[in-house]
């Protein structure tokens, strides 16, 4: 299933509020929790951390993985946690409004 | 896996990566990743070539597009971050100049206070250059607009002939239009009370041309220029919009008497909106002109601006207009009638609002700029060497950071926020000090400046005042700066003592400055000496006249009801005049000095063979027989002239049988200045000596030459006196008055308006204020540069005393060693004032030399003193050395007073 516009951000925040974690491993984090019914584009998801990391919202230092190779992971920080809480209160919100619209019954149901 | 506390990485940052090190770490992050997905992938029980297909079309797009796109992203975050790196070290040093600001809050305040003044000071010139000399017109095209003039100093009314103005405006490529403007007055009566107000015929493009709009309504259209004075319509000012209409928009299509014609107002226009570079009231009512009209008409003010004023088109200058209005000129020459000529030919040349100051009120300002220049190279060099004996005192705390790993860029960068820190606070007061010292500026300002009465702080100058604060602070932040950064860290913690041993490169710089600040107040001082002297010379002029006392107007019998009644009519307002209280004397004349009719040249006959001599120009001054006992000018030789030898039927405008000439004109012409019983008559440009076409007039007396005090010379104007020509149209009056000239001059406009209901009455000028304008200029910049020198003089004694302070501080232990060893205090006192005197002297001497030649550049500003006047130059050195000697003995009284026990113990 695609991702809707404008929520990886806020999935890859929530992933990291979890701990500090790289690339791949945030990936894997979303596809695990969402049972496999979420897919994320790698390149994206890359460039989504760089722009984050932009805007002050996480930090990245470089670690070594379990299977020991170099990578950059990412953390977040105070102001990260601070859009995650209202961004996810956002979309959560959001959500619920278009769940209530689509399951509502229609005259002829 | 490493896990890193966030408040570890909050301090340790990962370093800064250079753009190619965000290429390198954006592929491994991307390597990385792939090869995590890749084993994953197999892990799951695919083949290594499915699992790395996979990998790859899960990075979307083609593997080269996705690397691409992460260095760009990478590069992108590197260089932001890099930017937050710099905001973030700059707000730190910022906040660590504020604590270090407030840690010493009497070098703070001392520093601060110094700059605001001068920094100040230097805003509020700087205002008077942009309106003088940068941006003159504050009109929204007013770098473009220039003004067609008779070439000549100072340069004249354009005077060519319509037919030609006609064909400027046909032929013209550098010129995208041409404008023009011409004032008269015109009373109204609108509540029983004279009023004279100032109006302008001007072309319907005048206001386009200046880029400005009416507030209210229109402007004029073509179709409604008027060559005949016949007007149906008119703009009207602001002030007369406010004043007369109470600022409603009903105004238009409201009507206005000019003449006993309703006129339909049309519009209002922008607040106080003149014509530019005239010094006329603003007017009160527009009309519109002709172009021929309007550059031609006007009733002749004695200051009259431009005329003609023309929009240059974009990337031309007014070289190549004025190269091309001649060539049009001289082209059209052949076809031009001889008698429409320019009078006197003087070429026409397109000048620019800035050309048209004269080159002494440009030099006024640009000395002015160079004195608050120099008092500013003072404060700076004051506030260097503060901040060098601070970094001094400081040296521990720059080597302790530099132990802890601040590189030298890095603490003198910290050095150079705090001096710019401190220079922007002093430049923010400094915009309330030039607000101030801009009213006292205003104040004073001259008549020739008068310019400056609407100069204001505008946002030009305020970006001025911002870069100027910011180059001060770098400029004495970068002595201190390298200093802090130069000292070895091992050197300064190894050593013991407190105050250790005085830099030896830090003393010679600071002493440096010491005699620069001494050298740069010396030729303040001394400019501002011969200033003073100069305006007490000025003073001291013999006059000639008694202004003190006079008012002065002139009336315009011109035309309409008093074309055949103008003798009456004058008599009538004498009478007038003469019964108003305090009044002892009325006379026809123009103020003593003050303006005269040019009539080209004149002969004499200097023998009574008849031989003539011709005298090129001077001034031919309109009076009746009362005008020297009311003037107070004596009558040196021979008597008044009798007005009733019947006046020749010549010119209208021509002398009368018995004239007086000035002490001047006989002392040149005469010999021994026997000027009595000779013969004179006028002669027009074009006819030889001894043909003029004019009639000879006898000399029956000579009069005392009159003056005014002005920096040009005291050298009198070749004047003759003749009897006002009975149909001369311009009446100038002239009344003494035992009240005060200031007080005396609304009645005596009262007394003229009431004569007749259709008078004209210029403005009144008073002796008094004409004295006053005389002086203005001089007064101008002599109070402004002497209180620059002042600041100067204060500023050089602070630090010269600091200097000799601080080294007394310094010396506290050789000084006490040397009394513990029995030196005579008197030896001390010397050793230490020697120092000061010797710093002084080395300013004295150069002061002097840069003063012998910077001098030459006011000369043209000094009167009755030479620009290396000994007097002044020797009295300024004096209180220089004397003001030295001072600054130096506090501190050696100090000196004098250690304690050689407690001295030594300071170790």
């Amino acid at each position: 299933m695609a991702l809707l516009k404008g929520t990886l951000d806020v999935l890859v925040l929530k992933a990291l509020s979890w701990g500090p974690m790289h690339g791949f491993e945030i990936t894997s984090w979303l596809e695990e929790r969402s049972g496999g019914r979420i897919d994320v584009v790698d390149a994206a998801l890359l460039q989504a951390l760089h722009r984050m990391e932009e805007r002050g919202l996480v930090v990245a230092a470089w670690g070594v993985t379990k299977n020991a190779r170099r990578a950059r992971y990412y953390q977040l920080t105070k102001s990260g946690r601070a859009t995650l809480r209202a961004e996810s209160a956002a979309l959560v919100d959001h959500v619920a409004a278009l769940t209530t619209i689509l399951t509502a019954r229609t005259a002829e149901s | 896996m490493s896990r890193i506390r966030p408040g570890v990485l909050r301090i340790f940052r990962l370093p800064l990566r250079t753009v190619d090190h965000a290429r390198d770490d954006a592929d491994a992050e991307l390597d990385t990743f792939l090869q995590e997905r890749i084993d994953d992938l197999v892990r799951r029980g695919l083949s290594p070539e499915a699992a790395r297909e996979q990998a790859l079309a899960r990075l979307g797009g083609s593997s080269g597009d996705a690397r691409s796109a992460l260095r760009r992203s990478a590069e992108r975050r590197e260089r932001h971050k890099r930017f937050r790196e710099v905001v973030d070290e700059l707000k730190e040093d910022v906040r660590f100049a504020w604590r270090q600001g407030m840690k010493a809050p009497a070098f703070t305040v001392v520093a601060v206070l110094t700059l605001a003044l001068s920094i100040g000071a230097n805003t509020a010139i700087f205002s008077v250059v942009h309106r003088l000399l940068l941006a003159p017109l504050p009109y929204p095209n007013g770098d473009r607009i220039v003004m067609p003039m008779q070439d000549g100093d100072p340069p004249l009314r354009l005077a060519a002939a319509p037919a030609l103005v006609h064909e400027w405006r046909a032929r013209t490529h550098t010129l995208s239009a041409l404008a023009g403007a011409s004032e008269f007055l015109f009373s109204v009566r609108p509540d029983g009370t004279v009023d004279t107000l100032p109006a302008a015929a001007i072309t319907a493009n005048f206001l386009p041309t200046l880029g400005v709009r009416p507030s209210v309504g229109r402007g004029f259209l073509s179709e409604e220029e008027r060559a005949d004075g016949q007007y149906a319509v008119a703009l009207i000012s602001h002030a007369l919009w406010q004043r007369a209409y109470g600022g409603g928009t009903d105004v238009l299509g409201k009507t206005v008497t000019f003449e006993g014609r309703p006129l339909v107002i049309v519009g209002v226009t922008p607040p106080s909106l003149s014509i530019p570079l005239w010094r006329t009231p603003a007017p009160d009512l527009w009309l519109p002109a002709t172009l021929e009209q309007a550059s031609t008409g006007g009733s002749g003010a004695l200051d009259p601006g431009p005329s003609v004023f023309a929009l240059l088109g974009r990337g031309r200058s007014a070289e190549s207009a004025t190269a091309e209005l001649q060539a049009i000129a001289a082209s059209e020459l052949d076809s031009v009638p001889r008698e429409e000529r320019v009078n006197g030919s003087a070429p026409v040349r397109v000048m620019r609002a800035q050309d048209l100051l004269s080159a002494r009120e440009r030099r006024v300002v640009q000395v002015l700029f160079a004195a608050v220049g120099a008092l500013l190279l003072i404060a700076c060099a004051n506030l260097a060497n503060l901040l060098l004996a601070r970094a001094w005192a400081r040296q521990r705390e720059f080597a302790v950071r530099g132990a802890l790993g601040a590189g030298r860029a890095r603490i003198a960068r910290q050095v150079l926020t705090e001096s710019v820190s401190v220079a922007l606070t002093g430049g923010l007061l400094g915009v309330g000090v030039a607000w101030l010292a801009l009213r006292v500026i205003v104040a004073l300002r001259p008549p020739t400046l008068d310019q400056l009465a609407d100069v204001r702080l505008d946002h030009a100058v305020l970006l001025w005042c911002l870069g100027l604060s910011i180059v001060t602070g770098v400029l004495f932040g970068s002595a201190p700066a390298l200093f802090a950064g130069a000292q070895s860290a091992g050197d300064v913690l190894r050593r013991e003592s407190r105050w250790g041993s005085h830099g030896r490169t830090s003393g010679r710089v600071r002493s440096g400055l010491i005699v620069l600040e001494i050298a740069v107040s010396l030729v303040l001082l001394l400019g501002s000496g011969l200033l003073v002297r100069s305006f007490s010379e000025l003073q001291r002029i013999r006059l000639g006249f008694e202004p003190r006392g006079l008012v002065y107007t002139d009336v315009l019998l011109g035309g309409g009801p008093f074309r055949d009644r103008r003798i009456a009519m004058r008599d009538a307002i004498v009478e007038r005049l003469r019964a108003l209280p305090g009044v002892t004397g009325v006379a026809v004349g123009v103020m003593p000095s003050k303006g005269y009719f040019s009539m080209g040249g004149l002969d004499a006959e200097t023998d009574s063979a008849g031989h003539t001599t011709r005298i090129p120009t001077l001034g031919t001054v309109f009076i009746t027989p009362d005008y020297f006992r009311v003037a107070r000018i004596a009558l040196v030789d021979g008597r008044l002239p009798d007005s009733s030898v019947a006046w020749p039927g010549g010119g209208p405008l021509g002398m009368s049988p018995e004239v007086l000439v000035n002490r001047e004109l006989a002392r040149r012409v005469w010999r021994r200045g026997r000027a009595i019983g000779a013969r004179l008559r006028e002669a027009p440009d074009g006819f030889p000596a001894g043909r003029a076409p004019t009639r000879w007039s006898t000399v029956v007396g000579v009069v005392d030459d009159v003056r005014m005090p002005d920096v040009r010379g005291d050298r009198a104007a070749l004047q003759v006196y003749s009897l006002i020509p009975p149909r001369l149209g311009d009446v100038p009056f002239l009344v003494r008055t035992s009240m005060s000239a200031d007080a005396a001059a609304p009645l005596v406009k009262h007394a003229i308006a009431s004569a007749h209901p259709a008078l004209f009455v210029r403005p009144t000028l008073s002796g008094d204020t004409y004295l006053r304008n005389g002086l203005a200029p001089t007064r101008f910049a002599m109070t402004l540069i002497s209180a620059f020198a002042a600041l100067a003089l204060l500023l050089a004694t602070i630090g010269l005393y600091s200097v000799i302070a601080y080294g007394v501080r310094q010396r506290t232990r050789e000084i006490g060693v040397r009394v513990a060893l029995g030196a005579d205090p008197s030896a001390v006192l010397r050793l230490v004032i020697m120092g000061g005197v010797r710093l002084a002297g080395a300013g004295l001497v150069i002061g002097l030399g840069i003063a012998l030649t910077a001098m030459r550049v006011i000369e043209s500003m000094l009167y009755g003193v030479s620009s290396a006047d000994p007097r002044t130059f020797g009295a300024g050195m004096l209180f220089v050395a004397a003001i030295a000697l001072v600054a130096s003995y506090v501190p050696a009284r100090r000196a004098l007073r250690i304690d050689p026990a407690e001295s030594l113990r300071t170790e």
